[in-house]
């Protein structure tokens, strides 16, 4: 109860009242042509009507065939530039399947149909055909083909021009439902999460948060803002997670000093690099959503400088999670975050994914620092409590 | 707790029973009353599989009970030599039961006599509503008929006795067969579940293949076993999805693990707990030799929410993700995302990458992880209670169990029971009921039921 209580009395001119208004603008901006009506989201396969159908055979066929095409590729994509090989392309295939055919655990199963049997299926024999040489011939990436992405427990849709979520970028959930779960400051509070593409973040932080709990998300692309939009309202979120277009923190600006928390995987690969990375990436994912200037830091940097005049308390109080590309830009941001920008942000960490690379910058507040301040902030409200 | 079960047996058979009287009513009324049924062989525990023809003795449950009554009660279908008269080797029969007059109480009573008495009283009523003993008169003249050495000599009156005869069989081969075969599997299918006591016995499972030395050889063979696993599952009707497959180079897998969902999947899999050895002229050897392969098959059991878990520190785990090449995170779009757990005190490992995301992955291998641990306290425990102690891997893979020869001759045996096969084929593609069967009922027998 008290810890609630703490938690508005502390972010008191973001009431709930005025995080209404951010779900109305969203709301109407939804409406202006700029972000809707010329590009719309792609419906992701495994939700689309199953209008088509098949003889059990020619879906044999189609899959005969894409299986051989998928062996042929060996290891040379892998050689090439560490792209997939065959035993993965295989996999992909049959999760294609799963998504494309209605009712793919009967297809699948050995015996499981007649050769004349009807097969019911999402897009037509044709497109079938398409979409796997898109895979092969083109390197197009499998989430693009089947329009949608299995992250964490959400299945989020993806198209060109939004960035895939990876699978590293899971852990930021972790990092801050450890947080969540232990502390209500941060469990009713406001949070952001800048350069949200698919919104992946927003919707899993969003997910976790308490019935006070906000997450804004802003976006510099439309594609992206929108494809985020439509995953909101996938998940019906949409009184918890607010989607911006706009860049980093500009959106932000009538929330200035009230976020208790940051997360954000910004662009950070170096300029020249993204040429040299596998086709999936290099050739079809967006470059805004990858490059990074430089050496990659631009955005990082410009990030953590800006965080300290968003946070609320910052420091002390509030958390900021970043991912970045590896080891060294980690050892980078911390150095710049404790000496540069000193004194704003005391319990600077590195934390390494499951692959052991050190990937996250994690800034994040201990419990007992709450508790003071829960102290003296109750002390407050007995005061105002007297005076009355 | 043992008579209770035989009596709860006993019960059900009881009821399936007066299942058959009803319809065995019906089609006498369908003027297809050709039944047989006799008492016949006295059929031992071990030997209940090797005897197609009969009708599952349920009743063997009751040998070896307190009252040291050892005697079974067969139903037989017979063929054209007929009426063999009803006995059994310690003189115990449908008639010498009924004669007993043991009153008969309600179906809801714990009390095996009176299930007896009552099955042989309706075994009795089957018999009389399909006028058993007129049919057994009516094909002994027909037999003794054909069997005389003149009767072709009026091709016409023995066209029409072979034709009453031929059709009399036939009919009792169609209809009356299938409710006895209903029957017998019905109460087979109690017999077995009546087997299937054990704590953990009702419980989802997962199922591991392992594919033992001799790379690709084995590691086929490892593959092949593993869709014999999966073919059976689905055939019972049960879930079945792929949680870690590890490929081999150029065909089959090093090992893989599914998850068997649906009741009892863990009482009848655990029978397949072992090695199993192939023999045939290997496909991979272009000089066409006899390889012979092994692969080891481990099942462990997934408890229920009420069971008690074996408590995981957080921080006594390795997440690992493999497989994983390169710098990750944006420079890398894939769709592996295999997650390795290690128990880090025990050794214990577990993989999953056949889910989509990396979360999921993390979940089921935790789950497969678990499920390990559960196992290897069991098994801890249980050594504790024993006297000779067991190693790991003989808990978790056990021994040689069976052989599957495709060449130079074709069977499938079963090195525990004797129990045998000739057609290799359908044994791989998932029939393996009978050797499930006939090996648990082995080994509650090594247990010794009345003792
Ligand atoms: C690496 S992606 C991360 C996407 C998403 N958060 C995730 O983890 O899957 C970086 C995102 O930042 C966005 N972005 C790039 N420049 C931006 C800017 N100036 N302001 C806001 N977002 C920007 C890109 O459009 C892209 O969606």
């Amino acid at each position: 109860m008290k810890l609630s209580l703490l938690a508005r009395a502390c972010c008191s001119s973001m009431s709930p009242v005025s995080l209404r208004k951010y779900s109305q603008n969203q709301v109407s901006q939804h409406r202006r042509p700029m972000i809707s009506s010329q590009i719309k989201p792609q419906i992701p396969l495994f939700l689309r009507p199953p209008i088509y159908s098949l003889t059990f055979s020619d879906l044999q066929k189609w899959q005969n065939w894409a299986k051989t095409l998928a062996s042929s590729v060996g290891s040379s994509f892998q050689d090439f530039d560490h792209g997939p090989d065959s035993t993965l392309l295989r996999r992909e295939l049959n999760w294609l399947m799963e998504d494309a055919i209605e009712d793919y655990s009967t297809t699948s199963r050995p015996g499981g149909c007649e050769s004349r049997q009807k097969v019911k299926v999402r897009v037509d024999l044709e497109e079938l055909y398409g979409l796997w040489k898109q895979r092969i011939e083109e390197r197009r990436p499998f989430q693009y083909l089947v329009g949608c992405e299995h992250w964490r427990d959400l299945v989020l849709s993806v198209q060109e021009g939004v960035l895939i979520p990876r699978p590293e970028t899971e852990m930021i959930v972790d990092l801050v439902c450890e947080l969540v779960v232990e502390n209500d400051w941060f469990k009713q509070g406001l949070w952001a999460d800048l350069g949200t593409g698919s919104g992946a973040l927003a919707i899993a932080i969003g997910r976790v948060l308490g019935d006070y709990g906000r997450v804004i998300a802003t976006d510099l692309s439309p594609v992206s803002a929108m494809v985020a939009s439509y995953n909101v309202q996938r998940y019906e979120l949409q009184d918890k997670v607010v989607i911006k277009q706009g860049s980093w923190f500009e959106p932000l600006k009538n929330v200035e000093g009230q976020l208790v928390g940051l997360v954000s995987n910004p662009p950070y690969i170096p300029s020249d690099h993204i040429c040299g990375l596998q086709a999936e990436v290099s050739k079809h994912e967006p470059r805004l959503a990858l490059d990074g200037g430089l050496n990659g830091l631009d955005d990082l940097v410009h990030l953590c400088y800006r965080a300290s005049s968003m946070l609320l308390c910052v420091g002390s109080l509030s958390s900021a999670t970043t991912i970045t590309n590896g080891e060294e830009q980690c050892q980078f941001l911390v150095n710049y975050m404790k000496s540069d920008l000193g004194g704003n942000f005391c319990y600077v960490k590195i934390v390494s994914d499951f692959a052991g690379i050190p990937r996250f910058v994690t800034d994040s507040p201990r419990a007992e620092n709450h508790n003071t301040v829960k102290d003296g902030a109750l002390k407050t409200i007995d005061h105002f409590l007297t005076l009355l | 707790m043992k008579m209770f079960s035989q009596s709860s047996l006993l019960f059900h058979f009881r009821q399936s029973l007066r299942h058959t009287i009803r319809n065995v009513a019906t089609f006498s009324k369908l003027n297809t009353k050709y039944v047989f049924i006799g008492a016949g062989h006295n059929v031992t525990a071990e030997r209940v599989n090797e005897f197609p023809s009969c009708f599952s003795p349920t009743l063997k449950w009751l040998s070896g009970s307190s009252q040291g009554l050892a005697h079974s009660i067969q139903c037989r279908l017979l063929g054209s030599q007929a009426a063999i008269e009803p006995s059994a080797s310690d003189g115990l029969t449908v008639e010498g039961i009924i004669a007993n007059r043991w009153t008969i109480l309600d179906e809801t009573e714990g009390d095996w006599k009176s299930h007896a008495a009552a099955i042989a009283q309706s075994i009795q009523l089957i018999k009389r509503r399909l006028q058993w003993k007129q049919l057994l008169v009516r094909v002994e003249l027909l037999s003794a008929e054909l069997d005389k050495p003149d009767i072709w000599d009026d091709p016409v009156h023995a066209g029409k006795v072979s034709r009453e005869h031929g059709s009399l069989m036939g009919k009792l081969k169609e209809e009356s067969m299938k409710s006895l075969a209903r029957m017998r599997r019905d109460s087979k299918e109690k017999e077995l579940r009546a087997l299937l006591a054990g704590e953990q016995d009702s419980c989802s499972c997962f199922i591991e293949v392992q594919a033992g030395a001799g790379g690709t050889e084995s590691m086929d063979w490892a593959k092949m076993v593993m869709q014999m696993y999966k073919m059976w599952a689905q055939q019972r009707g049960y879930g079945v999805t792929v949680v870690d497959e590890m490929p081999g180079e150029i065909a089959g897998i090093k090992r893989a693990t599914i998850k068997v969902e649906g009741e009892y999947a863990f009482g009848y899999a655990k029978a397949e707990v072992g090695v199993h050895r192939l023999v045939r002229i290997s496909p991979f050897d272009s000089g066409k030799r006899r390889h012979t392969s092994f692969a080891a098959v481990a099942v462990i059991p997934i408890l229920g929410d009420g069971a008690s878990h074996v408590q995981i520190n957080e921080s006594d785990l390795r997440i690992e993700r493999f497989r994983a090449g390169g710098a990750g995170g944006q420079h890398v779009n894939t769709t592996e995302s295999a997650v390795r757990i290690v128990h880090i005190p025990t050794g214990i490992t577990a993989t999953c990458q056949n889910e989509r995301s990396q979360h999921q992955n993390r979940a089921s291998a935790m789950a497969v992880l678990q499920s390990r641990l559960n196992q290897l306290e069991m098994a801890r425990q249980a050594q504790m209670n024993a006297e000779h102690t067991k190693s790991l891997t003989e808990i978790s893979w056990g021994n040689q169990i069976r052989t599957y020869v495709l060449h130079p001759y074709r069977m499938v045996k079963d090195l525990r029971t004797n129990y045998e096969v000739s057609d290799p084929d359908s044994v791989l593609e998932g029939d393996l009921d009978g050797f499930i069967l006939s090996y648990l009922s082995a080994s509650l027998d090594q247990v010794g039921y009345g003792s």
